[in-house]
């Protein structure tokens, strides 16, 4: 089986959860629904074995919050399933359970953009130090830091 | 220097109380600030708890506030020995996105830089983990030959670290014939080196007692948990984005991905000193073919709108970049996942059942590198009274069966 | 200022002081790049360990501590409480770009404003990262201001009058 027939096929399959393209020589993009994902990537995991994932992206394009799940396998294309979140109280269930490491993207996820992830085992502060405000999220676009938060570090009182 | 403590948390349900033993952030043995709590029952490790948000640096959003030829030096400086990696994968990844065909001669000279950092990188490995296991002598060799990369890396580019040699659109120095004849020289030497080290890997008995059988990953977990680079080739997986995804001028240089069966630290330690092997065959072969040409091609100053995952083969795994671009001359959202992020659920895995005296080895053998990875944490508050003990004491401790705790 | 001869006991403690000064390296978020280049000073082609400077863990058996990296909010209490634990008379090199300004961390959104807002700093070492033989050569240079210290009987001649000194930051985790 060629590189190119199996994209096809895959890209074939994977057009019922959403619009899927190829835009590399091996890599193929397919949008999904937040409720669909769970369902897309286990049945890619069955059918076509793509059973590695690369990483957990989290992108603020200003309007909405992207995520986007990069996938890969022993044939070595990638398949990278895009999901579309409101920006207020953003969630979308777990991949944990069936990608074991996806738990640590998702807590880094969780503490840089504030994406919640029912499901996730342990969904504490992971990159962010302990004494950071718990509803700043600092990697969207409409952060900015305030001049009179405690972000942690040492206060500046001259006594 | 005594950053071990016992602290006893209290019975769970069998008859040994759990010990949590925390070692870091501020440790002789590891050169960058970690702080690991290790939930132990009895002396065999239970789960492994880390936190490492001592490094998060915010790079991810200062790369949205600079442009293309700012953002670089940004990001060579994600981490110190793997400089050159993600300053590649980042150009690399734009190049592709302004659908740019940069010459042969700047693909070639950023192999060679690539594969002298990974002969570096791996070498600083070997000492590092011959430190760990008390063997002074095998890390002072190793940091020693070392400088003979350094020093060719030094002529080629000004820097011992953070070389600085892309833009994106090709690289900003060129090789000079001098250059090039003097690296050669330094080559055979440095081979007759690394041959003695893979002998002395197989056969010295000091190595051998303490890597092997420590830290076992099984083929089915290694790719189970997503693990890259040497941890996953020495578990027999064969994933290594320079063959996989070919880039640069990794399909033109006879090389060959190297993996073991073991999976053990005693194979990765054999994975990482031949890899450094098959890396001067590839700088032995791009040196003497290096073709003739520009080095760079002009570049436009706004990127159109794309995006890209960009893969590459550090010297600890495969390192990904996934870049956004809006049509400006920054990026929208560049996200960084270091492959040190990717091997710490193997390394949780690894460390069930095996002695706290192993590890330090344990983690080492994935050859972290904490400040590309930007932290992770989980602390178990479950500690009733805290003992500070040296790390001789616990070794001895560990060693003599006698644990004394409560 | 007359500043009363050192009696005998004193002259040897600071001879001892400067012929074998004993360092700790602090690393307060940075890159490695740093770390990797002090390590490479004890290694056998710069070797300062021939010179009696030894690499301790401990802050308590320092005469000298090295930062590295420009200091992330996490760390920065962890920085203030080593320092304190270093007995006195102690001597602070910051080192590379980051130790002086901040380098291309500067004002990141997890960082502190510079190295010298948490602890006083003596020496300060360019290069990003510094070469092991510039390492070797602030820490000479340290090594000097200890003579001279000594010779003024502390600290003070060359502090600035006037200016708040860095020790009436408030560290709530006190």
């Amino acid at each position: 089986m060629t590189e190119s027939l199996t994209l096809d096929i895959v890209a074939g399959k994977m057009k019922e959860f959403g619009n899927a393209e190829q835009v590399r020589k091996n890599r193929i993009r397919i949008t999904t629904p937040p409720d669909r994902v769970h369902e897309a990537i286990r049945m890619i995991q069955a059918i076509f074995g793509f059973d590695r994932l690369i990483t957990i992206s989290a992108v603020d394009n200003g309007r909405t919050l992207e995520l986007v799940y990069h996938l890969t396998g022993p044939h070595r294309m990638v398949v990278s399933i895009a999901v579309e979140l409101p920006r207020d109280q953003p969630a979308i269930p777990t991949t944990s359970d069936i990608l074991p490491s996806a738990a640590i993207y998702e807590r880094q996820i969780h503490d840089l953009f504030g994406i919640q992830f029912p499901g996730h085992p342990r969904l504490t502060k992971i990159i962010l130090n302990e004494d950071w405000p718990q509803d700043e999220f600092p990697l969207r676009k409409d952060w900015e830091p305030h001049a009179d938060t405690f972000y942690g570090g040492i206060r500046k009182e001259r006594i | 220097m005594p950053i071990l403590s016992t602290a006893v948390s209290g019975r769970r349900g069998s008859d040994m109380p759990e010990v949590v033993v925390s070692i870091g952030p501020h440790h002789p043995a590891l050169k960058e600030p970690v702080n690991f709590k290790v939930v132990v029952d009895g002396e065999k490790i239970v789960r492994l708890e880390l936190d490492l948000s001592y490094n998060h640096r915010g790079i991810e959003k200062a790369a949205e506030q600079r442009d293309f030829v700012r953002v670089l030096p940004l990001m060579e400086r994600v981490c110190g020995i793997c400089s050159h990696a993600h300053s590649t994968a980042f150009a690399k990844g734009i190049e592709e996105i302004m659908q740019l065909e940069i010459p042969p001669r700047a693909q070639y000279i950023r192999t060679i830089i690539a594969e002298l950092e990974r002969m570096h990188s791996h070498l600083l490995w070997l000492g590092v983990a011959a430190h760990l296991i008390g063997f002074n002598t095998l890390f002072m060799w190793t940091w020693r030959d070392r400088e003979a990369v350094q020093d060719t890396v030094e002529e080629m580019s000004g820097n011992r670290v953070h070389y600085g040699m892309n833009e994106v659109g090709g690289v900003r120095r060129d090789l000079t014939p001098a250059q090039v004849t003097a690296a050669l020289g330094r080559l055979p030497n440095l081979e007759e080196r690394i041959n003695k080290y893979v002998d002395m890997v197989n056969y010295e008995e000091t190595m051998l007692i303490r890597f092997r059988g420590v830290g076992k990953l099984s083929k089915e977990e290694a790719l189970r948990y997503g693990t890259v680079g040497p941890t996953a080739r020495a578990s027999g997986v064969d994933y290594d984005i320079r063959k996989d995804d070919p880039y640069l001028a990794y399909a033109d240089a006879p090389w060959s991905v190297v993996t073991d069966t073991n999976g053990d630290v005693y194979g990765r330690t054999r994975v990482r000193i031949w890899e450094a092997q098959e890396s001067l065959k590839i700088i032995r072969y791009c040196l003497e073919n290096l073709p003739e040409g520009p080095i760079r091609v002009p570049a436009p100053k706004h990127a159109p709108k794309g995006e890209i995952l960009s893969r590459y083969e550090a010297p600890r795994g495969e390192l990904a970049h996934f870049i956004r671009t809006n049509g400006t001359d920054k990026v929208e959202r560049v996200d960084i996942r270091t492959p040190t992020l990717a091997n710490w659920t193997s390394v949780a895995m690894c460390l069930v059942n095996q002695n706290i005296a192993d590890i330090p080895v344990i983690v080492a053998a994935i050859d972290p590198c904490l400040s590309c990875t930007s932290r992770i944490t989980l602390l178990d508050k479950r500690t009733k009274r805290t003992d500070i003990i040296s790390f001789d004491d616990l070794s001895r401790r560990m060693c003599s069966r006698d644990h004394g705790q409560e | 200022m007359a500043v009363p001869a050192a009696g005998l006991g004193q002259r040897l403690v600071n001879w001892a002081r400067i012929k074998s000064p004993w360092i700790t390296v602090f690393n307060s978020g940075a890159c490695n790049a740093c770390d990797i280049e002090i390590i490479a000073c004890l290694m056998p082609r710069f070797d300062v360990e021939r010179f009696g400077i030894l690499v301790k863990g401990s802050p308590r058996h320092a005469d000298i501590l090295i930062v590295t990296g420009h200091v992330t909010l996490k760390q920065a209490s962890r920085l203030r409480r080593v320092w304190e634990q270093i007995p006195e008379p102690k001597y602070v090199i910051a080192m590379g770009a980051c130790g002086a300004s901040g380098g291309v961390f500067h004002g990141l959104y997890h960082m502190m404003d510079c190295v010298d807002k948490v602890i006083p700093i003596d020496v300060y070492v360019a290069g990003c990262p510094p070469r092991p033989d510039e390492i070797i050569n602030a820490i000479v240079t340290c090594l000097n201001l200890i003579k001279q210290d000594a010779a003024h009987g502390g600290k003070e001649w060359r502090q600035k009058k006037g200016v708040p000194v860095v020790d009436q930051i408030y560290d709530p985790a006190r």
